[in-house]
């Protein structure tokens, strides 16, 4: 009897274990599922346009999307209301290539930057000028959409310069 | 010591590897600075921080139409000039225009004689949009003073090639965007031998062409 006794706190001992670990793994999939705030966190930080060289106003944008959270996210259409295009790019060896979308690492950033991958703007509604703004729309697999204020630098600017 | 078709060869294919490894190393995240000084042995006693080049490349024997309208011959009247070289195009929204850029933030910080000294040539490798007007009105967006050229994209793969340089036809994209290809260096000819001796890959920093172009100016040995 005692013997048995014993072995029933046990297992009861162990059943509890495992409902606690079913608890918590609910709650993570709760969290990561169902309030996308909760999965990616994401801010826009250091937006901006070097000022188009050429007549056909070919242009280049670069940002950081950092994510606070711990669920990664996907940035996979931009758009602007003064622009007809902007798709995403990646410069490459000697050409570059359009990516389809771009990938927000959890706790991490996605970088766009000079020389790497970035945002090309055609079709401006009004020609560039220094000091204008221009609206981008990043929409993100989970987070949704993040409306920026671009704004349009001189052609050699660098953040930090 | 004439050199045969077959070392021109090997040496294209070394320093094209070289520029392979260092982009590899830019883009892991190193920046293209210190990739350049771990390139080569070489790099560490060249008062230059662009990478020397064990193969001096001769400027490739090309003819084209400036962007006054009128022949220029890249020989002839770069000779005896420092000659800094890059393959691009107009349309070419990051790359083109970062690397053109650069080049120009570091010329003005030159004295004008040093200035004069260095022909800064911008090559098209989309010739049938980059008319003489179209490269002219965006070269000066940089440096009223560079030099841009564009004509048969024939001969325009062929000097690249000699180059190791891999110039591919332009892409019409859907959109109307046209994808074509840009060099992935700029290569620095010397007074001393109208040859190539230091290499600078397009993501190269502003400070590294400033701290480098007025001892290209001066013709110092790499």
């Amino acid at each position: 009897m005692a013997g048995a006794k014993r072995f029933s706190r046990f297992a009861l001992a162990g059943a509890g274990l495992a409902a606690a670990l079913t608890a918590t793994a609910t709650a993570i999939v709760v969290a990561s599922g169902g309030d996308s705030h909760a999965a990616a966190r994401l801010s826009v930080a250091d937006p901006y346009i070097p000022l188009p060289a050429g007549a056909d106003q070919m242009a280049a944008g670069y940002l950081t999307v950092t994510n606070a959270g711990r669920g990664a996210d996907r940035l996979v259409r931009v758009s602007s209301p003064g622009a007809s295009s902007v798709t995403m790019h990646r410069s490459t060896e000697s050409s570059m290539e359009s990516v389809d979308g771009l990938e927000v690492p959890a706790e991490g950033a996605l970088t766009l930057t000079r020389g790497g991958t970035h945002l090309m703007i055609m079709g401006w509604k009004q020609p560039p000028a220094v000091g204008d703004q221009l609206e981008l729309d990043l929409t993100f697999e989970k987070a949704g959409t993040i409306a920026v204020q671009v704004p349009v630098k001189p052609l050699t600017y660098r953040p930090g310069s | 010591m004439p050199r045969t078709p077959r070392r021109l060869a090997g040496a294209a294919a070394l320093a094209l590897t070289a520029a392979l490894a260092l982009t590899a190393c830019g883009s892991s995240g190193a920046r293209p600075g210190s990739a350049n000084a771990v390139v080569s042995k070489e790099a560490n006693s060249s008062p230059y921080q662009g990478t020397p080049l064990t193969a001096h490349f001769d400027k490739p024997d090309l003819t084209l139409t400036d962007t006054g309208g009128q022949p220029y011959s890249l020989r002839q009247q770069t000779a005896g000039h420092t000659t800094l070289l890059f393959f691009g195009y107009t349309s070419c929204p990051d790359v083109c225009p970062t690397t053109m850029g650069d080049i120009g933030v570091a010329m003005q910080k030159l004295p004008a004689e040093d200035q004069k000294k260095i022909d800064v040539v911008f090559v098209s490798t989309d010739p049938q949009r980059d008319t003489p007007k179209v490269l002219r009105t965006w070269l000066d967006s940089f440096d009223k003073d560079f030099v841009g050229l564009t004509g048969s994209l024939d001969q325009v793969k062929a000097a690249a090639k000699s180059l190791g340089i891999l110039v591919e036809d332009p892409v019409v994209n859907k959109d109307g965007s046209v994808t074509s290809s840009h060099g992935a260096q700029v290569l620095a000819f010397l007074p001393s031998d109208d040859r190539a001796h230091v290499l600078y890959l397009s993501n190269t920093s502003q400070d590294v062409f400033a701290h480098d172009l007025p001892l290209l100016a001066k013709g110092v040995a790499a």
